[in-house]
């Protein structure tokens, strides 16, 4: 199961998704919508609050991001995460 | 005049701020205190794109076919789109350039306002394809009063901001006898003219903008002005980047780390921000009541629009750290992002427009250990 990982976000039923897939595409294959529009990294409109865990970038992304914030378009998790929903 | 077009001091432009430092003497980008705005470049050059590109041959007659107060929200919506990209064409270059310090935000800001002249000439491109007479709607921009009360708000922090940085420019910091009279100029209210420009400008962007598009996308959504859509698409894809670019100034200055005095202007004028977001929401508000004053079209009616400013300007105050104002609600325009995707931009893949092609050229390292879990 080490390919899979849990992302919580808020009081909605934890998901388990693959490692190796961005998490915007995880929480919209659970019918979580969250903002998005570039899906490519530098609109910055898909940035979350990460609670706990951690994620990774292929490539380091242009939108600003904030120490304690992530871009789910083009990040993928590495451990299990703690997401806070944004506005929405 | 203490402005000077070469400066020609030696500058370690890596100790520079980015405004009102030394002024930037040689253009160079070997070593770069904010590599972003480097990839920001990068990334804009990617995404060139001519309006003469997109084929509006079916908009022309979709437009015939519209009803009056269609085209009265088409035409408007248009003629708003024109005044934001003229404004925003000249004004980064005039107002921001000489009190830059930095290459590589100085060719950012560059490039940056050389892509909204190619959004305003896709104007032109799209309007002569509707009307005979051009003119009609480009000479109305500026007797409109509508639309002249949206040029007014949009353009008096940039014209403040001018205006006093050529007097600094001109006569430097101190008291100065004006025309007769008694002038202060002050790094301090200089710095905060600036930030709050930047304000406007994100505002301008993140907020106006979208608007806008929202308007263009719900002809598209009814199959109706596709063209239109197509051009918009490419310009929201530019806007994005420009919105990035803004956030990540506005937010390099209130973290202190550039410059501790524009730290404490960011925090001083942390309410005026707010003000100025609100401000131009209800606007925006009025601006659909305008759009909207003969009737509504399918999808979209000044209710929803109204919503929708609402919606955007919570989650732009909030990217830049400001509290949002309005009630937090979902999106009720849930179609903009499949028209706000970028992925979708159709490009044939030999043009060098996608961005993935021009970064995979550039960055051509490849370290000992990219081969570790290569088996044969």
């Amino acid at each position: 199961m080490s390919d899979e990982v849990k992302i919580e976000i808020d009081d909605l039923v934890p998901i388990y998704a693959p490692k190796s897939q961005s998490i915007l595409s995880s929480l919209e294959q659970h019918d979580i919508r969250i903002e998005y529009q570039c899906r490519s990294g530098y609109c910055g409109a898909c940035r979350v609050k990460l609670l706990e865990g951690r994620v990774d970038y292929d490539e380091p992304p242009l939108a600003f991001i904030k120490e304690n914030e992530i871009l789910t378009c083009c990040s993928k998790a590495i451990t299990d995460l703690k997401l806070e929903r944004p506005l929405t | 005049m203490q402005y000077t077009i070469f400066n020609r001091k030696p500058v370690n432009s890596l100790k520079e701020p980015m405004f009102f430092g030394e002024t930037v003497n040689v253009a160079r980008y070997d070593q770069q205190k904010y590599p972003i705005f480097e990839q920001l470049i990068e990334k804009q050059l990617s995404f060139f794109w001519r309006p003469e590109e997109v084929d509006l041959s079916k908009d022309r007659k979709d437009f015939q076919d519209l009803a009056e107060h269609e085209k009265h929200i088409f035409l408007s919506n248009l003629k708003y789109q024109t005044l934001l990209d003229s404004i925003q064409g000249r004004s980064p270059n005039i107002a921001f350039l000489p009190v830059c310090s930095l290459p590589e935000l100085e060719t950012w800001i560059e490039t940056w306002a050389f892509s909204e002249t190619i959004h305003s000439r896709s104007y032109t491109h799209i309007i002569r394809n509707i009307k005979s007479d051009p003119s009609d709607v480009f000479d109305d921009i500026v007797r409109n009063e509508e639309i002249l009360k949206r040029a007014d708000s949009v353009s008096k922090y940039y014209d403040s901001f001018i205006e006093y940085m050529n007097l600094f420019n001109l006569l430097g910091l101190g008291v100065h006898d004006i025309n007769g009279k008694k002038t202060e100029i002050t790094m301090f209210e200089l710095k905060k003219r600036l930030y709050l420009c930047l304000v406007s400008v994100n505002v301008l962007e993140a907020i106006r903008f979208y608007v806008s598009f929202a308007c263009s996308f719900a002809f598209a959504e009814r199959a109706l002005m596709e063209g239109n859509a197509k051009v918009i698409k490419l310009i929201a894809r530019d806007e994005a980047l420009h919105l990035t670019g803004t956030q990540h100034m506005m937010n390099l200055m209130a973290s202190g780390q550039d410059d501790e005095e524009m730290a404490r202007v960011a925090e001083e004028c942390k309410q005026q921000a707010e003000e100025i977001f609100v401000e131009a929401a209800e606007q925006e508000k009025q601006w659909a009541e305008y759009l909207f004053k003969d009737g509504s079209m399918i999808g979209l009616n000044k209710d929803i629009l109204c919503q929708y400013v609402e919606y955007i300007t919570n989650i732009r105050m909030q990217a830049v750290g400001l509290n949002s104002p309005f009630e937090a609600r979902s999106n009720p325009l849930p179609w903009m992002n499949a028209w706000l995707v970028s992925d979708n931009v159709q490009v044939a893949p030999q043009e060098s427009e996608i961005s993935s092609y021009l970064v995979g050229q550039v960055d051509s390292e490849v370290s000992a250990d990219d081969f570790d879990d290569f088996d044969l």
